[in-house]
């Protein structure tokens, strides 16, 4: 974009001061909307933020400014609750989910984009169908099969293996995503590893990794955005033991579970959002660019 | 391919059989299967109260929720666009929301919008307006739900935003020496050139639509806290309030694993696949470019 | 080379698989480990980890891990993926149906006769309620009578001598306890009858109206039994008197029902139906507060005294490994006179067995004292045992929420099908039909 902007020569006239005040009120009014919208789009943060930081009398009035500022709130609620042993769980699905869905869906969607094999069309129809179906359908008898599943005695149920070990055997959103990015990567940068004498494998490691590295990281994102926030499988595979919750559980029994008032339930509520917010204007780029792959190749 | 075609075979195609299987049993996880042909169906079309009001809700939120979404998103998308300074603090602002948790932004809602304590009403009384009951009113905690769906809409909206900024220049200034104002340009030359990537996001909300639970699950169980809780709350909770955010996934969530009555909650899930199915078919037929541009 | 990635993932998912089932097996010479699933939480959950440790101590061959926080919904998840703890209790028997029914609960008969127990230890409303289809799957640990709680201060303020005692009087008296705001919104409550709010369940408030749920045939009959018909059109006329969303919006400003900011405890409503534990949160909470205890009022003269029993169940499930342990702390916790008065001094629920009703060990309290009078009044019950379990209830509570709601426009038709839908409900659940 910005490389448009500076190969367009300029060399248009200097419109006259009509022109020049209507685009000035357009201007202004444009800048008005986006002001009250971010208002708008802000007023939740802040509401939430303010309501952490009341009493617990405070919280049940309809008072709107704390007082006075009950900053203890943010050490409370971690003796309120387990919320470490969830933060752990939560990260250990996200990581483990997310490391299985990039070494598992990259070598399916390179040889969907670039290996010629029977059946090849046919595999990415059913990437598709996987992609659009709700979890939902197919859920009860994976349910079923982890209840029955009892490997030297281990109860799957109640864990949250059940929710990260799936995601070990691909991805279909990575796996369609990263076969529309590696479609985009010039045949002849493989062609002339080929000729180098190296394997589809070396290729895979060596240069399609590489170069896809954008899209990689965009998986990887959002394969750990989508395991950290989710909730409806982990309620169902862990929802009956409390120590094996993720956050997103805790959360949503926080208040009922632990008897408390809206304060602490609005400081573990920002305690929550936290991590990923940090983790965005940590890679803010890589976020925006992600973002822009899902929908500029979908 | 081969470990993708065990995991796929043990976690989607094994499955998908199965459930057509026990759709058509009496199973409960305790006793083996018990065969009852299409009797689970039967109640699920003609006797169950609780499915068609699911269904309507589900196709409310679809109904209402996606157009606005697409709506504010491709709003927010072309403020953005035409902004000439501060764009990215306006974009970080208009994504923040997208990132939220969704239990952690249910929650936040329906603080918000608790009609004793909560910030808009006491704001809205100063004002000398008497809110709404939001996430209590069976009328309100649909809308409730759009509210928070629309705060969420970051992702689309940079999305949209790529698509704007990538339309070239020169078309807007043809347009423009042809005499179109702003909104004919807008009409003829915006649109068009980005109505792949609109009708892309109004699918990608069909689909999250049709699948939509947590929101509506956290939400009604939140809103019902004041609910009996030595008692099971599941009779307050579920669709709280009156079955108002009762979503066919959290419908079929219920029975499946609360009630335990997994061959009736199969049924359910072969009817939303036999939907998902028609609407991705419609899909995929319909743009044939996503299967076929990567073919050469 | 995939291959062998996948072999080699495969083989180190089941070496940590197996890792962690023989550290198991090799914690089995140590004592026996049971663990037990509790419902409570907080201050009940320590007097509950108190009696266990005191069970430990007199048998240092078990070791008990008690959790808590542990509702139906999780303990019939449990039992559904063959996940349940040696030991289990609930709440509330509502879901006993389903535990006796489907053996999910194992049926303790031959248990207790082998070590001697008789039902006749136990008072005859517990004995309904931990039994179902023959089977004895479940033992009453403590039991829950509901009465009324009133705010003496707020009576003095309205000029009001003594609690309720008849229908008219409640009426009138939850009129003159109600305070309003400047724009009409509720400031204070009389009492709050909102199914749903609190521990409001229609089957604690029809007792003294005497409602009961069926005919002498098993068939639903709450249509032609006119408690019922009476019951809802007062609740009713009474949230219409408060405004339906005047008193929404009032519950929407309360504190947590089992936290310190409770609506009774301090002072937003100034009669509530409450179980008799809320004694021992009072204590805890806001030791000054100046309240009394008495009967629900009755709807006939004859009725008063009675109400609502229910009470914590403790039953093994099926599966479990160390069935005999699990029954000697089970035995011992439901029939032994000092755990069950020192539990109950701890919690202030009422004791289950006729012999710790009368224990010496009880700590007199004057509070207390009406529950136990409502648990031995022989008008007081329970709700039904059906094997649909708490459906059964739920159904019923679910048309009361929209009847107050005004979405049910003919009260007789709409309990006239809600009769249809509690025997289809029940029908179902026996295994005659679908799902």
């Amino acid at each position: 974009m910005s490389a448009v902007g500076v190969a367009v020569p300029f060399v248009r006239r200097r419109p006259p001061a009509r022109v020049r005040r209507k685009r000035m009120l357009v201007a202004i009014a444009n800048h008005s909307l986006l002001i009250a919208a971010s208002i708008a789009f802000l007023a939740p943060f802040v509401f939430i933020a303010l309501t952490a930081l009341m009493t617990n009398d405070q919280a049940l009035s309809p008072n709107l400014w704390p007082h006075p500022f009950a900053w203890h709130n943010f050490i409370d609620v971690f003796t309120k609750a387990p919320l470490w042993r969830w933060t752990f769980n939560t990260f250990e699905y996200a990581v483990l989910a997310t490391l299985g869905v990039v070494l598992s869906s990259v070598p399916v969607a390179y040889a969907l984009a670039r290996l010629r094999w029977r059946g090849r069309n046919l595999a990415f129809i059913v990437v598709l169908i996987a992609l659009m179906l709700p979890p939902q359908v197919t859920v009860v008898p994976l349910y079923v099969m982890w209840a029955k599943f009892h490997p030297f005695g281990f109860n799957f149920i109640g864990t949250l293996w059940p929710v990260i070990i799936p995601n070990w055997f691909g991805d279909a959103f990575s796996i369609f995503l990263l076969r529309q990015f590696f479609l985009t990567i010039p045949e002849e940068y493989m062609d002339a590893a080929r000729v180098d004498g190296c394997g589809e494998v070396r290729i895979l490691v060596t240069v399609v990794s590489r170069l896809a590295k954008p899209a990689i990281a965009a998986v990887a994102l959002f394969s750990f955005l989508y395991t950290f926030n989710d909730f409806f499988l982990p309620l169902l595979y862990s929802g009956e033991q409390p120590h094996n919750w993720v956050l997103s559980i805790g959360l949503s029994e926080f208040r009922s579970l632990h008897q408390v008032q809206w304060n602490l339930t609005m400081a573990a509520t920002l305690l929550v959002m936290a991590p990923v917010i940090v983790l965005f204007f940590l890679a803010q780029r890589a976020f925006v660019e992600g973002v822009t792959l899902t929908g500029v190749k979908g | 391919m081969s470990p993708w075609l065990v995991g796929f075979s043990v976690f989607f195609g094994y499955p998908l059989v199965m459930s057509a299987y026990l759709s058509l049993n009496h199973y409960d996880l305790l006793s083996a299967p018990r065969w009852v042909g299409l009797a689970n169906y039967r109640y699920l079309f003609t006797i169950d109260p609780q499915t068609w009001t699911a269904v309507k809700n589900t196709l409310w939120m679809i109904g209402v929720l996606v157009p606005l979404q697409v709506l504010g998103a491709f709003g927010l998308a072309l403020m953005l666009a035409r902004a000439r300074t501060g764009v990215g603090i306006f974009r970080t602002i208009f994504y923040l929301p997208a990132l939220a948790p969704p239990v952690a932004a249910t929650l936040g809602f329906v603080f918000i919008l608790n009609p004793a304590t909560g910030p808009v009403n006491t704001i809205l009384s100063h004002l000398g307006i008497s809110g709404p009951l939001w996430f209590q009113d069976p009328g309100w905690a649909k809308p409730s739900l759009v509210m928070l769906g629309v705060w969420g809409v970051g992702n689309t909206m940079i999305i949209f935003l790529a698509a704007v900024l990538d339309v070239p220049r020169t078309l807007y200034e043809s347009a423009q020496l042809d005499g179109a104002g702003p909104l004919q340009r807008l009409r003829y030359v915006t649109l068009p050139s980005i109505s792949p990537v609109l009708l892309f996001a109004a699918v990608l909300g069909v689909i999250q639509g049709l699948q939509y639970f947590t929101q509506a699950y956290v939400a009604a169980g939140v809103a019902s806290g004041q609910a009996s809780q030595a008692a099971d709350v599941t009779a307050v909770s579920l669709g709280y309030p009156l079955d108002s955010t009762l979503m066919y996934p959290v419908l079929l969530y219920q029975h499946g694993f609360t009630d335990f009555q997994m061959g009736y909650a199969s049924a359910m899930a072969m009817f939303l696949f036999a939907v998902s199915f028609v609407v991705t078919l419609a899909i995929v037929l319909n743009s044939r470019r996503w299967v076929h541009s990567g073919a050469r | 080379m995939k291959r062998v990635a996948t072999v080699a993932a495969l083989l180190a998912l089941t070496l940590t698989l197996a890792g962690s089932a023989s550290g198991a097996a090799r914690h089995r010479s140590a004592p026996t480990k049971l663990t037990v699933w509790v419902g409570w939480s907080a201050r009940e959950l320590g007097a509950f980890k108190k009696l266990a440790a005191e069970y430990q101590k007199a048998n240092p061959g078990v070791s008990l891990n008690v959790v808590g926080s542990i509702n139906d919904d999780k303990i019939v998840a449990a039992i559904r993926a063959g996940t349940a703890p040696d030991v289990v209790s609930s709440f509330n028997s509502y879901d006993v149906g389903i535990y006796c029914g489907t053996g999910g609960w194992i049926d303790l008969t031959s248990l207790m006769k082998q070590s001697g127990i008789s039902t006749s230890m136990f008072p005859a409303t517990t004995n309904y309620y931990t039994q179902y289809g023959g089977k004895k799957c479940a033992l009453p640990l403590l039991a829950d009578t509901y009465g009324l709680y009133y705010n003496k201060a707020l009576f003095k303020k309205a000029g009001i001598s003594g609690p309720p005692k008849t229908i008219a009087e409640l009426t009138a008296d939850a009129k003159k306890l109600t305070i309003r705001n400047p724009d009409g919104s509720l400031k204070q409550v009389g009492i709050d009858p909102f199914i749903g709010f609190y521990e409001n369940v229609p089957e604690r408030w029809i007792l003294p109206w005497g409602g009961t749920y069926t005919d002498s045939s098993g068939k639903a009959h709450l249509a032609t039994d006119s408690a019922w018909t009476k019951w809802l059109t007062w609740q009713k006329k009474l949230i219409d008197w408060y405004g339906y969303k005047n008193l929404v919006k009032f519950q929407a400003g309360l504190g947590d029902e089992f936290s310190a900011s409770n609506a009774f405890e301090v002072g937003k409503v100034a009669m509530n139906l409450d179980g008799e534990w809320r004694v021992a949160f009072i204590q805890a909470e806001h030791p000054t507060l100046d309240y009394g205890t008495a009967p629900m009022p009755a709807a006939a003269p004859g009725l008063y005294g009675s109400g609502y029993i229910n009470g914590t169940i403790i039953g093994i499930p099926k599966n479990g490994k160390n069935t005999a342990q699990a029954w000697k702390f089970v035995k011992w916790v439901t029939t032994n006179t000092h755990a069950l008065a020192e539990f109950s001094n701890a919690i202030k629920n009422v004791p289950s067995t006729t012999a710790s009703t009368h224990s010496k060990e009880l700590v007199p309290d004057a509070h207390f004292a009406t529950f136990l009078k409502i648990f031995a009044n022989p008008k007081s019950g329970t709700s039904p045992i059906e094997a649909s379990g708490a459906s059964y209830t739920n159904a019923v509570q679910n048309f009361a929420t929209k009847w107050q709601a005004g979405t049910v426009k003919n009260l007789a038709s709409g309990l006239a099908s809600l009769d249809k839908q509690l025997d289809a409900q029940v029908k179902q659940a026996k295994g005659g039909g679908v799902p």
